[in-house]
């Protein structure tokens, strides 16, 4: 643990001794297993160890207002001495390349978490324990496919189920002093099988992803549920084109959450790529929608005490009654909005810093699913979307989706090769209702959605 | 499962700063490490085993608001480990080269196996390749940093001067290569040297308060040196801004079933989407695609004739060996109509009695092979183009797409437009905005009833994500007549 820690200080310094006016460096160690069985047998095995370590330097460069500082980054996974010296060479070489922008943030300074806090979190979010063990990982797998299978003669092939489990160790050091390393284990179940034959066949699935193998929903439960969502699939067809009512499951909500979140990117805000551009402060969404950025929550797979630049993160209300409240703003695209940094900078070890949130949750309402559909009457109801047909700049949306057509409030038959068209604004205008049945996805908790004036668009 | 293409630039691309001017062997790794390595991983029973060992370098420069402000490189290394038993397999992936990380993960990729007799120690011993299709070095060798900063900035200001509504301008110019040693469980050793460049621009147009967006791109395998000199880059960013340009005046497109004429190129992407996936030796050997058991059918109309050919001089998704070692081929997968063959790795070819087709691709040393595409084309037919057009009563014409992704059970696929056109007796009326087209994959192909002479292949932007993982690969395709598709617009 601590080895990381030093490494990246190490590293940061020998930026400094090299001539960088300042630097910060991330690394990365993770350990995962895997285990995958299709048909009651292991159909593969798989063990990684990986790490990688990535600097990003700041050269001072005369620029036309001045000392002006411009930046370069790179990554590699030899962590020995001479890995680290020749990393730092290629660092500044490119860093004399890179063009000085007035706007740069150096890694000085930023609002970290302090030694109380350090010692908090490591307290509450320790883990000692492996997340999972490879058998109870492999019996896990093999209960969750069987439970499928058996659920009903009419499932008949399987994609398999896999289980795996994993540690990653991150840690981060910046010029100013500051040097601090997490842990986060993660572990996840998933199954997929098919039913029905030929031209009729249907395939769904279902998993769970948690902190630990323990925290997982029961094997079985996940292999019923995929069994139970892939027979209701079964004698699937088209339907006619429309405007209607859209129910989005909780699986499906979280792209709409997802594109939300790219449009709030300061980032892209900065770059004029989002149709949120001007839209803060304002209502986006009816004043039933409340959507929370939690870094701190005890079921989060998204907890973070610091992001990439090492500022402490908070828990942000994005939207607040419908408003939006603010952008996801990493240091650099705070100062060029001149806001408060967010702490929403998500970095890998290569390549510039990204925006990216914790924990998202949307705050759910109160009406079942059952009343959801009793609520649109005539619609649709959506379980699956494919497809990239999303216009981050525009919000012009036309997505492949499949689910239920819903007739005087109930499902009447699944549907599919259709697809449902519209505006993200509009969209998000246009939220007709909040569910009840909040379900959390690793690192986002989402109910269904209903939103009203949506195009399907199908065989006639 | 579902499977997908994009045009977006290469995201798990690895990277370099400085040129390696001989690429012989970047990992040193005595033979009889891996050797030893081979022994201990490998019990007597098992059908197949094989090291991977890869050293790649990645650089990119990146220009966004008039200035290359972005300039990074990644440099990674490690080996993976794969033990094949039936339709067993394990695996294990280490990126140190410690000689007990090394073992252990021998080990590790033998636990699927219970027996504990080892076949024979083997030498490691080279195997010279079939194919050159591409010079074994850093792409960006011969193209120092500041005259690649240098080219971001001229087309940065050739696209501003293009008309006064460019108001951003993004350019990206990236390159790797990737240095590969397999060796297979005889001992037999294929090295292969990959590179791979790729030059992306896009812009944002904005007039009355409307934004729009259109990008361009192109690469292959080859020297870097190649896209900073001639016209190209210029065409590129002319393209990017005459996409962007003319969605400032798209109108909704229709929602419902139509016929659709699809341009030639990157199109294409049809055919990775709607037959391409469902042919992978995978879905088949275990039955879960809708083309399953369908060898010797009609899925297509006649005249039509799908290639995967992963042996074409520096394209994109060619390959000399896949990442198994076995050569790459020409796959016919349909033949005038009739479904031919399968796209196989090893592993799927041997259980389905079958022979490997040089598709066994995956991301890194850190992925399990899995049964992937290279250049998946169709043949040119002999209608022109215009006459095909001139026989759209009331359809679209897609010239350009985003990216696509299918549900390989159900068939069912999708591909987005990027530049499409309302069509009315044969004329252009307009352009239509980004729409979805969703069809279904073994019965799309039927529908075709017009086939262009003009066979194109894709500028070199394709990337295709499978159980997570990335590769590069091509598509193809001459003008396209298909009588129906249902069209995702917004207005009913």
């Amino acid at each position: 643990m601590s080895d990381l820690k030093d490494i990246s200080a190490q590293l940061v310094e020998l930026a400094g001794k090299a001539g960088a006016h300042s630097a910060d460096a991330l690394s990365i160690a993770d350990t995962s297993d895997s285990i995958r069985v299709r048909h009651g047998r292991i159909e593969s095995v798989e063990h990684e160890d990986s790490r990688g370590i990535g600097l990003r330097a700041f050269v001072e460069k005369q620029g036309t207002n001045g000392k002006e500082l411009a930046f370069a980054s790179a990554s590699t996974s030899d962590v020995s001495a001479s890995g680290l010296t020749r990393l730092v060479e290629q660092v500044m070489a490119m860093a004399q390349i890179s063009e000085a922008d007035p706007d740069a943030v150096p890694p000085l300074g930023a609002e970290h978490p302090d030694a109380i806090q350090l010692a908090d979190w490591q307290k509450r979010h320790a883990c000692t324990e492996p997340a999972w063990q490879i058998d109870a990982a492999k019996d896990a797998a093999l209960a969750c496919e069987a439970a499928a299978l058996e659920h009903s003669s009419l499932i008949s092939n399987s994609e398999g189920a896999e289980s795996g489990f994993g540690r990653v160790r991150v840690a981060y050091a910046s010029s100013d002093g500051f040097a601090a390393s997490y842990e986060k284990t993660s572990a996840a179940l998933s199954v997929s099988v098919i039913a029905g034959k030929d031209d009729g066949m249907q395939r769904d699935y279902d998993w769970d992803r948690q902190l630990t193998g323990i925290a997982l929903r029961q094997p079985e439960d996940i292999g019923r549920e995929a069994a139970e969502r892939t027979l209701r699939r079964l004698g699937a067809s088209g339907m006619s084109s429309g405007s209607m009512p859209v129910i989005f499951e909780p699986r499906v909500t979280t792209s709409i959450i997802g594109h939300l979140t790219s449009a709030a990117n300061g980032r892209a805000v900065l770059q004029q790529r989002s149709f949120l551009g001007e839209s803060v402060g304002q209502a986006i969404f009816p004043d039933f929608i409340t959507i929370t950025d939690d870094p701190d929550h005890p079921q989060g797979l998204g907890n973070r005490l610091f992001d990439g630049e090492g500022s402490r993160c908070k828990r942000l209300q994005l939207i607040e009654k419908g408003r939006l409240t603010a952008f996801l703003t990493d240091r650099y695209a705070a100062g060029r909005l001149k806001t408060i940094p967010g702490g929403h900078a998500r970095r890998g070890l290569t390549g510039d810093i990204g925006i990216g949130c914790s924990n998202l949750i949307l705050q759910p309402g109160k009406l079942t699913q059952e009343a959801l559909l009793r609520d649109i009457g005539n619609g649709l109801l959506i379980c699956e979307l494919i497809g990239f047909g999303v216009n981050g700049v525009t919000g012009d949306y036309s997505r492949g989706a499949s689910g239920f057509l819903v007739e005087d409030g109930k499902i009447t038959r699944p549907v599919q090769e259709i697809t449902i068209a519209g505006n993200l604004k509009d969209m998000f205008q246009h939220v007709r209702h909040v569910g009840s049945d909040l379900t959390w996805f690793g690192s986002m908790a989402v109910p269904s959605i209903a939103i009203d004036g949506l195009t399907v668009a199908g065989q006639g | 499962m579902t499977a997908a293409v994009t045009n977006e630039r290469l995201r798990a691309m690895k990277s370099a700063v400085h040129p390696s001017p001989t690429i012989s062997s970047n990992i040193s790794i005595a033979d009889s490490t891996l050797s030893d390595m081979l022994h201990a991983m490998t019990p007597a029973g098992a059908d197949d085993a094989d090291l991977y060992v890869q050293y790649s370098e990645s650089e990119s420069l990146a220009l966004e608001e008039g200035r290359v402000k972005h300039v990074s490189s990644s440099t990674h290394q490690g080996i993976g480990a794969r033990v094949i038993k039936g339709e067993a397999s394990g695996h294990a992936y280490t990126d140190s080269l410690e000689p007990s990380a090394l073992m252990d993960a021998a080990r590790a990729a033998r636990s699927i196996a219970a027996e504990s007799g080892s076949r024979a120690p083997v030498a490691v011993h080279a195997t010279e390749k079939r194919h050159a299709l591409y010079l074994p070095q850093n792409p960006a060798a011969a193209a120092p940093m500041p005259e690649r900063k240098a080219l971001l900035e001229r087309l940065d200001g050739f696209a501003r001067k293009l008309d006064p509504r460019v108001k951003q301008v993004f350019a990206n110019v990236s390159s790797s290569f990737s240095d590969i040693r397999i060796v297979r469980m005889d001992g037999a050793e294929l090295h292969d040297v990959r590179p791979l460049v790729r030059l992306n621009i896009s812009v944002v147009v904005e007039q009355d308060g409307r934004r729009e967006t259109g990008s361009a791109g192109g690469g292959g395998r080859f020297g870097l040196e190649r896209m900073l000199v001639g016209e190209e880059p210029e065409r590129l960013a002319r393209e990017a801004v005459r996409l962007a340009l003319l969605n400032l005046d798209a109108i909704a497109a229709p929602a419902g079933p139509m016929p659709v004429v699809l341009g030639p190129g990157w199109p294409g992407i049809l055919l990775h989407e709607a037959i391409g996936h469902g042919l992978e030796g995978d879905f088949n050997r275990k039955g879960t695609s809708a083309f399953a058991g369908r060898i010797g059918q009609q899925v297509a109309a006649r005249g039509v004739t799908v290639v995967d050919d992963g042996t074409i001089s520096e394209r994109r998704g060619s390959l000399n060996v896949d990442d198994e070692g076995t050569p790459t081929e020409r796959t016919v997968l349909i033949e005038d109509g009739i479904l031919t063959g399968y796209l196989q790795d090893r592993q799927n070819a041997r259980l389905m009695g079958m022979q490997p087709t040089g598709n066994g691709r995956r991301e890194s040393y850190a992925h399990p092979v899995l049964p992937r595409m290279t250049n998946t084309f169709m043949l040119a037919g002999s209608d022109s183009p215009d006459d095909i057009l001139a026989s759209l009563k009331h359809g679209i014409y897609a010239v350009n797409f985003g990216g696509g992704q299918v549900d390989i059970t159900s068939g069912k696929f999708v591909f987005t437009t990027s530049e499409a056109y309302l069509v009315e007796n044969g004329k252009i009326k307009a352009p239509v905005k980004g729409a979805t087209l969703i069809g279904d994959g073994p019965s799309v192909l039927t529908r075709v009833s017009m086939i262009g002479n003009d066979l194109e292949l894709d500028p070199g932007v394709g990337t295709c994500g499978k159980d997570g993982q990335s590769v590069p690969v091509g598509v193809g395709l001459p003008t396209l007549r298909i009588d129906e598709m249902i069209i995702g617009g917004s207005e009913a």
